[in-house]
């Protein structure tokens, strides 16, 4: 297949049966001055609205989004007002989901971090943060509006950077689609269906948090930990061994604080052994996890009212487990945020 | 051929049976799957007579934990240590470890070493005030910590003593110590 024709095939292919006018008169005009280009027209062309009505019904929301119009709002970003505003400056912008994505965002943000924080109590700060943009974070976001099926629909315009922002990427653009759905199902519905379509889409997806905690000196932060949970410090101790002086010992070694043994770790060196059982001992304190049937979210109590401003009644709710706060260390009594920087105005001398 | 035999004098008077040679008897080793600790045996009273044996393989205990069944002790409440501990534990890793802690020094002593060591950092360094005082080299640092420029002149100038010899390396043993240190990354 050629390169034209896979062009044709895979991005340009518009569908013309729900077109007005088909062929477009600009395409067929004879003077001097005319000129057309069958590629933006095509990237101008809404898609049908059987395309638009399949989408919905496919990933659930088909009594939500009623309308193709409203579909259509959700997959049309805001860059693409740019290109409409070139060719058709005449017709009525079309509207965006500029306003949808950032109110979706919010509560993607919302849902995920309560979620995460109700389930590992004991997560320190940067990764959950870490695991929050693993769940709903942008390029999350733009796979799953690619397993939607949400690429042929979507209609945006691609932005260079420029010195006041950065370029817009295919991503960034298709990212905006699933947090306009989710406002969109707050907005029809309620807080809790907007939760339930997070919850199938973006926090049903594994994520492995283990591999985001990583530590530049376990055994130091464990000897902090231990410290803030008043016990005595963590001495390691050597559970088993073979093959020693050999070229390919193992040692198993194991980390306790008085009898009670914090972690187990293996190597092929002592050290080795010691620092993975150092991560063993953390690994078993911050991936503690709560169970699913006591977990509980502080955005339950808003229950099934569609105005959370003006609650009925608010369901009962119990709070979880408050968990320890990570031990800082080496962090030269800074707690780590970063204040605003202040522009230094060039003194001209 | 040359079977051990008793003398012929001795031979007439006392009997002696044609057996073979004192072997030991065949090894009968017994069956680990059903004498190990940790296996549970449960036979069923039917007619089939079916046992079945639950062996759980010694592996790394598993790091899941719940909040209601931790798998850290610092989350379990503290239980003071039993009298008469539950056995021995195994050995500590290191023969450093089994070295009686020095004494906590006092706050004179910790005065002293500020003196000596904010007024002549050169002379006076971590390790040999650490020997003076019987503490360790990063007390020092810790206690008598200098000033951010002297710090970090003279952490420049480590780093370049250590690049120096870093530079006197063959090709060999940057490869080695490189390796090393990629290792470590895998950890």
């Amino acid at each position: 297949m050629g390169h034209v024709s896979r062009r044709l095939y895979s991005s340009l292919a518009v569908s013309t049966a729900h077109l007005k006018h088909f062929p477009p008169r600009e395409a067929t005009l004879r003077t001097k001055k005319a000129t057309f280009d069958p590629e933006t027209w095509a990237a101008l062309q809404p898609p049908p609205p059987s395309a638009l009505m399949a989408f919905s019904h496919r990933i659930g929301l088909g009594a939500v989004l009623t309308t193709p119009a409203a579909v259509q709002r959700a997959c049309t970003h805001k860059s693409f007002l740019n290109l409409h505003t070139r060719y058709y400056p005449l017709s009525p912008p079309p509207p965006n989901n500029a306003n949808l994505a950032v109110l979706g965002n919010a509560l993607m943000g919302l849902f995920a971090s309560e979620h995460l924080h109700a389930t590992y109590p004991h997560l320190p700060t940067r990764v959950l943060k870490a695991a929050v943009s693993a769940h709903v974070g942008p390029l999350t976001c733009a796979s799953v509006a690619q397993e939607m099926g949400a690429v042929p629909l979507l209609r945006w315009h691609r932005q260079p950077a420029t010195p006041t922002s950065p370029a817009l990427l295919h991503s960034d653009a298709l990212a905006s689609i699933p947090r306009a759905l989710t406002a969109l199902v707050y907005q029809e519905r309620c807080l809790a269906s907007a939760r339930k379509f997070v919850y199938s889409f973006f926090l049903g997806r594994r994520v492995d948090i283990r591999a985001m905690l990583k530590f530049r000196d376990p055994k130091r932060a464990l000897m902090e930990t231990v410290a803030k949970f008043q016990r005595e410090p963590p001495k390691s101790r050597l559970l088993k061994e073979t093959g020693r002086f050999s070229n390919s010992p193992i040692f198993v070694v194991g980390i306790y604080t008085g009898t009670d043994q914090l972690g187990e770790g293996f190597g092929s060196s002592l050290k080795m052994a010691e620092y993975r059982a150092a991560e063993d001992a953390l690994h078993r304190l911050y991936l503690t996890r709560t169970p699913a049937h006591r977990l509980t979210l502080p955005s339950s109590t808003f229950g099934e009212d569609a105005n959370i401003y003006n609650l009925t009644n608010p369901a009962p709710y119990t709070p979880g487990e408050l968990g320890e706060s990570e031990a800082l260390y080496a962090s030269s009594g800074r707690s780590g945020i970063l204040a605003p920087r202040r522009r230094v105005l060039e003194v001209e001398s | 051929m040359f079977r051990p035999r008793l003398p012929f004098a001795l031979s007439l008077c006392c009997r002696t049976y044609a057996t073979r040679r004192p072997e030991k008897p065949p090894a009968r080793f017994p069956d680990p799957l059903k004498n190990t600790s940790n296996a549970v045996v449960t036979t069923l009273q039917d007619d089939n007579n079916l046992t079945f044996i639950y062996r759980p393989p010694p592996s790394v205990p598993s790091p899941h934990s719940t909040t209601l069944d931790p798998a850290s002790p610092l989350l379990k409440p503290r239980i003071p240590s039993n009298g008469g501990d539950s056995g021995p534990l195994p050995p500590l890793l290191r023969p450093s470890s089994y070295k009686a802690e020095p004494e906590r020094v006092s706050r004179e002593v910790i005065e002293k070493i500020r003196a000596l060591r904010l007024s002549q950092p050169r002379t006076h360094s971590r390790t040999k005030l650490a020997k003076m005082f019987n503490c360790t080299p990063n007390f020092i640092s810790k206690v008598a910590a200098l000033p951010r420029p002297q710090r970090k002149q003279f952490m420049g100038e480590l780093k370049a003593d250590h690049a120096a010899v870093r530079g006197r390396w063959g090709e060999r043993k940057a490869t080695v110590v490189a390796i090393r240190q990629k290792r470590r990354e895998f950890w």
